[in-house]
């Protein structure tokens, strides 16, 4: 069961990767919390229960339901449906990430520790490869913070690698998730909205020497 | 004593978001200076203690927490003009951010834990967005969705700096991520984990520190925010970022990779003072010349501690002597911006006939900042060539050599072209505000300790430099 929720998030990552639409981002979003939340079920079962209802409300509640719905509000709001028209071609993202997933592979094992699950760390490589591609290939700001939020998750898994000895540090991550987030999807991204109705990061270029 | 200064830090930042009266807001601010001035008094008279399990008195620490109780009080006066009319409800969000910034930044600066620090981290974050944004411009808006996203991706590689350096301890016992614990351990764990570890860590807080590679997000918030501000960002948030790489650095100096770790900080050093020669070059803007001179500056601290022996006490002099520099420069900058009505460098100029006191300052900053005698940084860069010269590295020193040649033409050229030509474009532009000779003052203060600094350091910043950097080896 683990591995096949494994399998299904890399999916996730490929699907985002190619994906034109930011309705499909949204849902891709929503549905990799829901993702987290069952691996973060199976693999948290030995921590102690308060740990375990953080950790689930965060997935649950935060990444797979308040977070899509701000995106959907801005989708709604500004009216932007679709990357833009110059983006780069969904089939070089494809071979991108396809190079992406064998070198995650390739770096987890060169990385293998006795202490550490191989497939954890292939997919929290992968998942932070697919956030930073995100970023870089795209020219719209909706998906530059659909980036942010892939790697947000990347960390997550990162945290819970190691989640089972630390706890503390899962409970920071969290932290983190929340307050940037909020800050950036609710407040700072209808005020850019505000000012520049097809949310292009050229538009954010004025600052310069 | 340090929970008490939590609370009424944010009592205090709670009742400025509240109420709409500016005088009661700025006696709020005076209050909270106040204890601030309290609580860095005591913290110097219980060196070495700690409190609440988390945070340290030690010498880092308060070093750096005098210098920011110094500038912040500074800034906080001459953030004064800009927030006048009382109907304008910014001030009320400016002042509880600013009291914000400073509480997080004191927290992160005394953290004793990896991941405390990070937390505090992420709020300098948060609070020095609602700075940069008081603004409200479209440039302002740039500059703060920048700052907020770069500096996020950057804080959460950093946490995964940090996940890496909890994996490769996993088995050795150890809960939680003290210092002094990674420190303890350094030595048995695995050396690759930790590159991984110090790579992230160093791009992460890179973003604070505005050094390469992520330098760039301070330059766009440190153009665009209110210079009292910009100098706050320019010393208290860039020295937080070194002082977290450095504590890490310092932690993992006993492991296999010290040497890699010096190697990375020099090619990190040298890429700065590079990409900083070079944009300076270009820079049309002054607070933007400000804010490449910082990357420039920064990079000369990594060369220094990367090169080791007497690299170390030169870098810290280096921070502590920039810091009265550069938040003197930006305070002038902001009283020029007011006189001249513009920063823009082809729209300014005969700011020496217009405000002769305040230009003079100007003046006095660009030769302390550029380390030409008598400024307290030529004492610290000549130390750093010394190092140079000690450890052999003759190709970072001639390569450094040449780009602060590029870096002193550039900026000396643009201030002196602000001070004695013509405008090149839009003179009429030019308001006149009248500014208050009073308002020079903490600059002339400030410039006076940096010029002391090249004849004379006293023995307490010699020892607390000491302290700091005893225990890393010698190379």
């Amino acid at each position: 069961m683990f591995y096949l929720l494994i399998v299904l998030f890399a999916g996730t990552l490929v699907y985002i990767s190619i994906s034109e639409r930011f309705r499909s981002y949204a849902k891709l979003i929503a549905f990799q919390g829901f993702l987290l939340f069952a691996i973060a079920l199976i693999e948290l079962k030995t921590i102690n229960l308060a740990n375990l209802i953080f950790v689930s409300a965060e997935t649950l509640i935060f990444k797979a339901i308040v977070v899509p719905y701000f995106l959907f509000r801005i989708i709604n709001q500004t009216k932007v449906y679709k990357v833009h028209p110059k983006a780069f071609p969904a089939f070089y993202s494809l071979l991108f990430t396809m190079a992406g997933l064998f070198i995650s592979i390739v770096l987890s094992n060169v990385l293998k520790n006795p202490s550490l699950d191989a497939v954890f760390m292939t997919i929290a490589l992968f998942t932070l490869y697919t956030g930073v591609l995100l970023i870089i290939t795209h020219r719209r700001i909706f998906s530059h913070m659909i980036g942010f939020l892939v790697v947000e998750n990347a960390v997550f898994f990162f945290s819970l690698a190691i989640g089972s000895e630390m706890p503390m540090l899962i409970n920071i991550g969290i932290l983190l998730d929340i307050f940037v987030s909020v800050l950036i999807i609710g407040v700072l991204m209808n005020h850019i909205g505000n000012q520049f109705s097809d949310l292009e990061s050229d538009n954010l270029t004025s600052l310069k020497h | 004593m340090i929970a008490i200064y939590f609370i009424s830090a944010l009592l205090i930042a709670l009742t400025m978001l509240t109420i709409r009266n500016l005088q009661l807001n700025r006696w709020l601010m005076v209050l909270f200076l106040l204890i601030q001035w309290l609580f860095n008094g005591y913290a110097l008279m219980h060196r070495g203690e700690t409190e609440m399990y988390y945070f340290t008195y030690d010498a880092a620490g308060i070093l750096f927490l005098g210098l920011l109780t110094l500038i912040s009080t500074a800034a906080a006066i001459q953030g004064l003009p800009y927030f006048t009319d009382p109907l304008n409800k910014r001030f009320r969000y400016s002042s509880a951010a600013l009291t914000g910034l400073i509480v997080s930044i004191t927290g992160a600066y005394l953290a004793n834990d990896v991941t405390l620090v990070w937390i505090l981290v992420e709020a300098t974050t948060l609070t020095a967005s609602v700075l940069i944004y008081s603004e409200r411009t479209v440039h302002a808006l740039e500059a703060t969705w920048k700052y907020i996203f770069i500096c996020s991706t950057g804080i959460a590689l950093a946490y995964m700096g940090i996940l890496f350096a909890s994996l490769s301890m996993k088995g050795t016992g150890m809960h939680g991520l003290s210092f002094d614990g990674l420190a303890s351990v350094a030595g048995k764990l695995d050396p690759v984990y930790l590159k991984i570890a110090f790579l992230f860590v160093l791009t992460g807080y890179s973003t604070k520190m505005e050094l390469f590679p992520m330098h760039t997000v301070g330059i766009d918030a440190n153009s665009v925010a209110l210079p009292p501000v910009g100098a706050l960002i320019s010393t208290g948030l860039v020295n937080l970022g070194f002082l977290s790489i450095f504590r890490i650095y310092k932690a993992l100096s006993s492991s296999p990779i010290f040497g890699w770790m010096n190697k990375v900080l020099i090619l990190a050093g040298v890429l700065s003072v590079l990409v900083a020669a070079g944009y300076m070059l270009k820079a049309k803007h002054t607070k933007r010349m400000l804010a490449y001179s910082t990357l420039e500056n920064m990079g000369l601290v990594a060369i220094a501690i990367g090169i080791g022996g007497i690299g170390y006490y030169a870098a810290f002099l280096l921070l502590v002597l920039h810091s009265l520099t550069k938040s003197s420069l930006f305070f002038q900058v902001g009283q020029m911006g007011r006189v001249l009505g513009t920063y823009k460098l082809d729209d300014s100029g005969l700011y020496l006939k217009l405000f002769p006191i305040g230009a003079i300052a100007l003046l006095i900053g660009m030769l302390s900042i550029l380390a030409i005698p008598p400024s307290g940084l030529f004492v610290s860069e000549f130390l750093i060539l010394k190092a140079l010269v000690a450890g052999k590295s003759w190709f970072v020193l001639v390569l450094v050599l040449i780009l602060l040649c590029f870096s002193i033409y550039a900026m000396s050229t643009r201030v002196l072209h602000l001070l004695f030509s013509q405008p090149r474009e839009n003179a009429a532009a030019y308001t006149q505000e009248i500014v208050g000779k009073w308002e020079t003052i903490s600059q002339f203060l400030f410039l006076l300790i940096v010029v002391g600094a090249c004849f004379y350091q006293p023995p307490f910043l010699i020892d607390i430099i000491n302290e700091i950097t005893a225990g890393l080896p010698n190379l």
